[in-house]
């Protein structure tokens, strides 16, 4: 992206400095176990709001779901329907005030403890620990890439340098300060992205002559759809893709299904409910939750199609067309630049990556804290067990350098999407009937997690051919880069694992009671 | 509704307008509920 390097260096050194205090400021206030995984429990609603939806929304869901609606249109909206429904109102609602308040009650400090103390499983906290400490590090990485190539093309520094750079300045404040210093830089970065994504969105249907006008203009686009969308099932960018079709399959199963319930279960975000005081505090955190995903998600996905309008009028040519070298993640970047005034160029830049770091903070603090905490299973509280998780995390922050130095690009793409199927198959299902059973069931929740684990695997491995031959494991085996056909392919894993881990649940209740019947009053007992 | 035809797309705009509104009142209505509830539990 070209801009004004000297304006955008100075205003990125404001924003750092910005960050270190804030950093700073959290490892002032970080005395002891709970401060350092919990944020001491005393966060206020507008920060745990701002740091959760800014934590949800990372630079790919801005440039890289925004390049989506750019190349399939404006059925992303959908997303951003279960964004703020399932995301915003559920989550905090349904699911957040009860993970708070028995959060509270057992102690929990992470996502895996939680889990351990609500079954009275070691297992539990052990195996979802496990989970993360694994699966964590690719989404981890696939940020980190996508942080280091955003900041070589602005700033122009080498690649390793932008990577290790990226890496270590959040790594300062993550390992020192703890989740306090994640929320409250995760606040400012919030606020940042806000007032980006506000101008983006006023800027954009100013450009293109007003709402009305703008819309109309990209609904009579739809017989400019390339002759490869058109016969997937695309029907236009103001219409959705043809019922049952590929492009359908991929937009309403992987994009608008597979994201939009996997944040359910996402440690990172499930933790935050457990770093406030009161369910009043959560009740305030969803007024400001619910318009900010909006103006995040909802944005993106409107202004990406939108861009359509933009480079026919300019150009000549339809968005992908303008596109460099065919990558959908350069189309809103690309507008940006063709379309918007300096200044503004320079502020989308900090929101992206303000966006890039939020995420990335809390990823590096919630593997640090599983491996240090929930998989080596450190107890005690103070100063001196904190040691072993600082160290924990600076490991995984390692682990997570070194990976995206070493993947593939074409499994870095999707792993976004993957992390969270993962999450959702193996912990929903589990997670929620620990949330609303008095005496919730370990041998449903341990067949529930590797059901859902297991079946998620498999279909990715095996059958979802977007990752299946990415990964290459269907191909050595069985000389094929996905062993079932179209439509099956194109079904995302969270589909079919979410409801298999559900069932398993459900089996291991009926399990569980035919127990007790067998056993007796004096077994039961 | 607003130039978009397609009552697929329009549906799912007015959705998320809804739930954001949805979001807002409930925050709303429930501003002061649930204080420090945990202190009357332990």
């Amino acid at each position: 992206m070209a801009v004004d390097t000297g304006l955008f260096v100075g205003m990125t050194l404001v924003y750092l400095v910005l960050v270190i205090g804030l950093g700073y400021l959290g490892y002032r206030q970080t005395k002891g176990n709970d401060d350092y995984m919990v944020a001491g429990r005393k966060i206020s609603p507008v920060v745990l709001a701002l740091s959760y939806g800014a934590t949800f929304i990372s630079t790919s869901a801005i440039i890289g779901f925004g390049g989506v609606a750019a190349q399939l249109g404006m059925g992303m909206i959908w997303l951003t329907v279960l964004n703020i429904g399932l995301g915003i109102f559920i989550a905090f609602v349904v699911f957040g005030k009860r993970t708070r308040s028995i959060g509270s009650k057992l102690r929990a400090v992470t996502f895996p403890d939680l889990m351990g103390k609500c079954y009275g499983s070691p297992f539990m906290q052990y195996a979802a620990g496990l989970v993360i400490v694994i699966a964590m590090p690719l989404y981890t990485a696939a940020i980190l890439i996508g942080g280091a190539q955003f900041i070589t093309s602005t700033l122009q520094v080498p690649y390793t340098t932008a990577l290790i750079g990226f890496a270590a300045v959040v790594a300062l404040y993550v390992v020192l300060g703890g989740l306090i210093a994640v929320m409250y830089t995760d606040a400012l970065q919030g606020g940042i992205m806000l007032v980006g994504m506000t101008i983006l969105l006023v800027l954009t249907y100013v450009q293109l002559g007003g709402v009305i006008e703008a819309h109309t203009a990209l609904a009579a686009m739809s017989d400019l759809v390339p002759g490869t969308l058109a016969a997937g099932g695309m029907t236009g960018w103001a219409s959705m893709p043809a019922f049952g079709s590929s492009i359908w399959l991929t937009m309403v199963t992987t994009l608008v299904l597979g994201v939009g319930i996997g944040v359910l279960a996402q440690p990172q975000l499930v933790v935050r409910f457990m770093t406030v005081k009161d369910s009043r505090s959560l009740n305030r955190a969803v007024l400001v939750g619910g318009p900010f995903i909006l103006m995040m998600t909802g944005v993106a996905f409107t202004v990406g199609a939108l861009t359509n309008v933009y480079f026919y009028q300019n150009q000549g040519v339809i968005a992908l067309a303008a596109a460099t070298g065919g990558n959908v993640d350069t189309i809103i970047p690309n507008f940006i630049n063709a379309s918007m005034p300096d200044l503004f160029v320079v502020i989308f830049m900090l929101a992206l990556l303000a966006a890039a770091m939020s995420t990335l903070s809390s990823l590096f603090h919630v593997m640090g804290t599983s491996l240090g905490f929930d998989v080596i299973r450190r107890t005690g509280s103070g100063k001196a067990a904190m040691r072993p998780i600082r160290v924990a995390t600076v490991v995984m922050i390692v682990v997570s350098v070194v990976l995206a130095f070493i993947l593939p690009g074409s499994i870095i793409a999707r792993a976004t999407a993957m992390f969270m199927g993962l999450c959702a198959s193996a912990f929903l299902p589990a997670y929620a009937h620990a949330m609303y059973s008095s005496r919730p069931s370990l041998r449903a929740a341990k067949i529930s997690l590797v059901a859902g684990a297991a079946a998620w695997f498999v279909w990715t491995a095996f059958v979802h051919v977007k990752e299946s031959a990415a990964l290459g494991l269907s191909d050595l085996l069985f000389g094929v880069p996905a062993v079932l056909s179209a439509p099956w392919q194109d079904v995302d894993p969270l589909v079919i694992a979410l409801p298999l881990s559900t069932a398993a649940l459900l089996v291991g209740l009926v399990l569980d009671r035919h127990a007790v019947i067998a056993e007796g009053p004096t077994g039961a007992a | 509704m607003f130039g978009i035809t397609d009552p697929a797309i329009w549906v799912g705009y007015l959705l998320a307008l809804v739930f954001t509104l949805a979001c807002l009142v409930y925050g709303l209505l429930n501003w002061n509920n649930g204080a420090e509830e945990e202190r009357d539990g332990s």
